[in-house]
């Protein structure tokens, strides 16, 4: 029952900080504020991002990071030139597996 | 004789709308396969009821948020360590909340209550995207079905996900190598997203800090990496603004 209370009150503090910009329309981040805005999305998702592509596993060293950096910009490239999200995740990954064979077959170990 | 196209009336373009929400979140749930299924038979592994970490999904629909509570109701952590735990990592979403808000202002309240219970980082970075674009993305109606679109197949394929690995979990070869997945993904998600000078900066700012705050507890490395993104890519913002208005100035 204690579990059962606990993830429906972290359910309600969730909503809560996901809501409250939007529940009412008086209420509005400061007009100051408001031009920073379109830097929420980059900065966020770059914090998520970046630091598992330099860390795959949690810390930087050569034989994870160099080959996650090379799929990341396969990834972008993947996605500049054809602007689907599917194509490049499957060029980024892709490129990241066979680089990654490579190394077992060249006896690196991660 | 070439027949000019048809100019779409509003109905074809609320189910285009519909079909690319679905569209492209299926996209991001067919890349979360591996973590979700995961994470699944991670919290699987629990000693928590699995129903009660099947019933994460639809309570808190917030992947890290989900683990972490279900890690510390293992170990047997008092509830308000829980829920404090839930608030902090998913304090982002106010930054999302209020750069949404723009954009939801004419929809109405149970529509903004809906969006706010499906505001997940994937579907805010899916809905910004499609409406920073020069046409709004659509009418109010478009928007709206776009955005329940995503956020509806999101909430369904992450629960799904996640319930497949609570069950079943451990089926996922180990020697499979899965973990750049979801990077990799929130990169996709995130480059439409960066249009200026600014944008690139909060990223990469971000991204450093984030990974250099790694260390500290309850996730909160995340958050200062953001807020540190924002405020570098203000600073830049400011500076190019303020160099653009003496150019014209001269």
């Amino acid at each position: 029952m204690l579990e059962l209370l606990a993830i429906v009150l972290g359910g309600i503090v969730t909503f809560v900080t996901r809501a409250i910009f939007l529940v009412s329309k008086k209420l509005r981040p400061p007009k100051r504020v408001e031009r920073y805005l379109p830097l929420v999305g980059p900065a966020v998702l770059g914090a998520i991002a970046i630091p598992g592509i330099l860390a795959p596993r949690g810390e930087i060293s050569l034989v994870d990071t160099v080959p996650a950096v090379i799929a990341a910009v396969a990834t972008w490239l993947g996605w500049k030139f054809t602007k689907q999200i599917a194509v490049g995740l499957i060029v980024g990954l892709g490129l990241w597996w066979a680089i990654l064979a490579v190394m077992v077959a060249m006896g690196v170990e991660r | 004789m070439i027949t000019p196209p048809v100019p779409l009336n509003e109905d074809d373009r609320v189910r285009a709308a519909r079909r690319a929400g679905i569209r492209a979140a299926g996209v991001i749930i067919v890349s979360y396969i591996p973590f979700g299924i995961a994470a699944g038979a991670a919290m699987g592994a629990t000693s928590v009821d699995p129903l009660i970490s099947i019933l994460t999904s639809p309570t808190i629909f917030a992947g890290a948020a989900q683990i972490a509570a279900v890690q510390l109701l293992h170990v047997g952590a008092a509830l308000g360590i829980v829920v404090l735990t839930v608030a902090v990592i998913n304090s982002r979403h106010l930054l999302y909340s209020a750069a949404l808000a723009p954009h939801l202002a004419d929809w109405s309240t149970p529509q903004r209550l809906g969006a706010a219970y499906l505001l997940a980082d994937p579907v805010y970075a899916l809905a910004v995207a499609r409406f920073d674009t020069p046409d709004g993305g659509g009418s109010t109606r478009e928007k709206r079905t776009f955005y329940f679109a995503a956020g509806l197949t999101c909430w369904v394929g992450w629960a799904a996900l996640l319930a497949i690995g609570i069950v079943a979990g451990g089926f996922i070869p180990e020697w499979v190598p899965f973990e750049l997945a979801i990077p990799l993904t929130f990169l996709l998600l995130t480059l439409p997203l960066i249009k200026n000078s600014a944008g690139l900066v909060a990223f990469a700012v971000a991204g450093i800090v984030a990974l250099v705050a790694d260390p500290l507890p309850l996730g909160v490395g995340l958050m200062v990496g953001a807020v540190a993104g924002v405020v570098a890519g203000a600073v830049v913002l400011n500076v190019t603004d303020r160099n653009r208005a003496e150019t014209v100035d001269a």
